[in-house]
């Protein structure tokens, strides 16, 4: 798993690349939670090069969810796959979040605290 | 995260690759604890036990660890094991112990064994994909994640008079092709149908079985068609704690649990209750021609009753028949039941053979039966639904005296058989079908359990759907390969004149009405009413009255029938709207026969083609009766009076009605002789009679009037 971080328009997006699973959760959660400081209100993680989210993954996803929420902050996803969003679906874990077709339109979402 | 000496492990494996430490003996199971799994498992008679770790779907263990002297606390084995990749885990366990079946001990320390606490289940990720039979392994213990957001989710805590209870299979209700959702045959399914069961009125699903059961158990191929037959309705439980993958459209990626609970919260939120139909007669392991999956090679005689020779009872038909009244199975029972109250938000459960459990460790049937006891005292169930089917396969039949302690209600199968008499015209059905529609009191009227006892149903899974009791006189269960010899004989159905499919206008006619006459006098009686799914767009299983084994279009509800007989669906739809709407329907005590309202009726009288009298003889199949509105509840809310006519007579016959009080008047709600849009009305919007005197109702026919003030 690829794991990048960068900035748009004072947003942190956190972009990951192949598999979200049991092998590369651990890592993932290594590189987001540094991200997920007092001051941060809004995060992107953006899915779109991620072709598979376990169940451990969505569970990483969802905590760094509530963390970002629970200060008041927003954290929305963006290029989630059709299967990806279909499983998130089913198991009720897109209750939770806001999920956008990519970066620019989750930024403009988050810039705004609209998410 | 502070340092906890508790959990720091104490030990290493023989191969050096994991640190361990003795476990807590408690909970059973696989428990995820801060940096490793606890593992925990009971066996009297085991003399020694190996966890075996696979990574999902591999062949062969990656480490075998035994359980050293002092990870053995009494009779349980206990150990944590550090630093594991959970998520791709399967694990099970090598008991050795002695091989003596006359004593009950059937050992094999070759087998691995699933845990009887399972909470996730794998080996049969997708429905109907084929098993490698050679795997040594072929149903999988699991770790789950028991961290589900429920946010403000809890059970509805309906009170049982008011649900309308709607009996599914998971994969039967969404698998055929017409059902147009996204993962048919799923849990996801249904959550997708949830706006067609509000738009019905249903407010409680119960669900056949959804514990893990192999699917392929038994499977074959039936001579007479030719097809694959299967273990499809599932009863015959492999795990007790771990809902079935293969009804997980995520099942493949572990995630069944997730999906389930995701169902029931949105089940929830649309004000649906959910019920389990649990099956704790009997295993899939079958008699000692069967497989070890667990039970029984981790401590057979705890788990199964034996006879003095050590072979299985089978009071269940299926094989074996589980030890209920063994405290160790007892509280297995117990705790798993807990599990689904607690952590999946169930409702309630029906207890499939429920007979079975109030055996005592002989076969023989017990006064006070203490795991039925337990579970009407438990605190955790304490609001859970507890519904019996009161018989069991041994001959066994406790309708009406199933011990109860105020909280087990019962499959009311005399209330079935005495409905389907009446309604085919069966002479001497009266007197029986008066005490069904009044909430059995002939059953349930001791020890106050009340209308509340008596479920209510006249077709379940078992049996024939609404539209085969109206089709066929006879069974027709050729397909399931057993030359028609299996499935009940007596089903009491009349086929309005012609076996099977009929191109007849009139006999269709007549079974349109027959199955709106069912359903009016379903939901116009006491107790509390079950509608087996696809009964409301008569769904056919073309006569098979045991389709346990066909999963197939003979148990797929056919959703094209919507179209084909949306009267019968905006009846059901009515109908239940109209019990939902009146509570003088829906009392949860019988019936006292007096006026204690000062009403000038009492809270129930009887009527025929004269008001006020009933010819009770053998040869009358005409039936009326009054219920007062100002009883309704026991007196405690105001509702309208309602007047029930059932002619199940095949000729046209006058009801003179009883006299209302001055200031109210007589309003058509239903009329099943009618065309429609007549047959039916909205409540509420009922329509005023004309001759406020007499009805005449027409033959085979079912006459629904509410009592209304005039305005």
């Amino acid at each position: 798993m690829d794991i990048q971080m960068s900035k748009q328009e004072g947003v942190a997006i956190v972009t990951l690349s192949g598999n979200l699973d049991g092998n590369t959760v651990n890592e993932a959660q290594e590189k987001i939670m540094p991200l997920l400081a007092p001051d941060t209100k809004s995060l992107v993680l953006d899915l779109k090069g991620c072709g598979y989210v376990s169940s451990a993954g969505l569970r990483l996803l969802l905590m760094a969810a509530k963390q970002v929420s629970g200060r008041g902050g927003t954290l929305a996803l963006s290029g989630v796959c059709d299967e990806i969003k279909d499983v998130m679906e089913m198991t009720g874990f897109s209750n939770f979040f806001k999920s956008f077709p990519d970066i620019n339109a989750a930024v403009a979402a988050v810039g705004k605290g609209g998410a | 995260m502070m340092l906890r000496v508790d959990l720091h492990p104490t030990h290493v494996s023989e191969d050096g690759k994991y640190h361990l430490r003795v476990g807590k003996p408690l909970p059973f199971g696989a428990s995820i604890v801060p940096g490793g799994v606890n593992f925990s498992i009971y066996s009297r008679s085991a003399s020694s036990c190996k966890l075996a770790l696979f990574n999902k779907h591999e062949p062969q263990p990656f480490c075998v660890i035994p359980f050293k002297d002092e990870f053995r606390i009494g009779n349980v084995f206990t150990m944590i094991v550090f630093d594991l990749d959970y998520e791709n885990l399967e694990y099970g366990f090598y008991m050795d112990g002695p091989f003596d079946a006359r004593q009950g001990h059937r050992f094999d320390r070759t087998k691995v064994l699933m845990d009887p606490y399972a909470k996730a289940i794998g080996g049969r990720d997708v429905w109907g994909k084929n098993p490698d039979w050679n795997d040594i392994y072929q149903h999988r213990a699991r770790i789950c994640f028991d961290d589900f957001d429920w946010e403000s989710d809890h059970p509805l805590e309906t009170p049982i008079e008011d649900l309308i209870i709607y009996e599914m299979h998971v994969r039967g209700f969404t698998k055929h092709p017409s059902s147009g959702v996204k993962h048919p045959g799923t849990f996801a399914g249904i959550k997708e149908k949830i706006p067609y069961l509000k738009e019905l009125g249903v407010t409680c699903v119960e669900l056949m079985p959804i514990h893990e059961f192999d699917e392929f158990e038994n499977s074959r191929i039936s001579p007479a068609t030719g097809k694959m037959l299967m273990n499809y309705w599932g009863y015959s439980n492999v795990g007790f704690f771990a809902p079935k993958a293969g009804f997980a459209a995520t099942g493949k990626f572990g995630m069944q649990v997730d999906e389930c609970k995701t169902l029931i919260k949105e089940l929830h939120k649309n004000g649906i209750e959910v019920i389990l139909d649990v099956v704790f007669n009997h295993t899939a392991e079958g008699n000692e021609k069967g497989p070890y999956i667990s039970y029984k090679g981790i401590d057979n005689k705890t788990y199964y009753l034996l006879t003095p020779d050590g072979y299985y009872f089978n009071f269940s038909g299926c094989g074996n028949t589980l030890n209920c009244n063994n405290p160790i199975v007892r509280n297995m029972i117990l705790d798993c039941l807990r599990y689904w109250a607690a952590d999946y938000h169930v409702d309630g459960f029906r207890f499939d053979l429920a007979s079975i459990l109030g055996r005592d460790q002989n076969g023989a049937p017990m006064h006070s039966p203490p795991l039925l006891e337990t579970l009407a005292f438990d605190p955790i169930l304490g609001k859970c639904k507890l519904i019996a089917e009161a018989w069991d396969a041994g001959g066994l039949y406790q309708v009406g005296s199933f011990p109860a302690w105020g909280r087990w209600a019962e499959w009311n199968g005399k209330y079935r058989d005495d409905l389907r008499k009446f309604l085919k015209g069966e002479p001497g059905s009266l007197g029986g079908m008066a005490q069904r529609l009044q909430g059995s009191p002939d059953l349930y009227s001791w020890e106050g359990r009340g209308a509340t006892a008596s479920i209510n149903f006249i077709t379940a899974h078992d049996g024939f759907t609404l539209y085969d009791m109206v089709s066929y006189n006879g069974k027709h269960n050729e397909a399931n390969g057993e030359n028609n010899s299996d499935g009940g004989n007596d089903n009491y159905s009349w086929n309005c004149g012609w076996e099977g499919e009929s191109t007849d206008p009139a006999v269709n006619k007549l079974r349109m009405k027959q199955m709106k006459n069912a359903v009016a006098m379903l939901l116009v009686s006491q107790g509390t009413p079950m509608i087996l799914a696809g009964d409301e767009m008569a769904n056919t299983q073309w006569g098979n009255n045991n389709a346990y084994c066909q999963d197939n279009e003979i148990s797929w509800i056919d959703w094209s029938l919507l179209n084909t007989n949306k009267e019968l669906f905006n009846f059901f739809k009515q109908m239940i709207a109209f019990r939902r709407a009146h509570p003088v329907l829906r009392s949860s005590g019988h019936f006292k026969n007096r006026d204690y309202m000062g009403s000038g009726f009492a809270d129930i009288t009887w009527h025929g083609q004269k008001a006020w009298n009933v010819d009770w003889s053998p040869d009358s199949r005409m039936l009326a009766f009054l219920l007062c509105g100002m009883h309704a509840k026991g007196g405690t809310v105001d509702d309208n009076s309602i007047y029930v006519a059932m002619n199940m007579h095949w000729d046209m016959h006058g009801f003179e009605l009883p006299k209302l009080n001055h200031h109210m008047e007589w309003y058509v709600f239903a009329n099943t002789d009618a065309e429609p849009p007549f047959d039916i009305w909205q409540p509420g919007k009922e329509v005023k009679l004309e001759n406020q005197n007499e009805f005449l109702v027409g033959p085979r026919s079912v006459v629904i009037l509410t009592g209304k003030d005039i305005k």
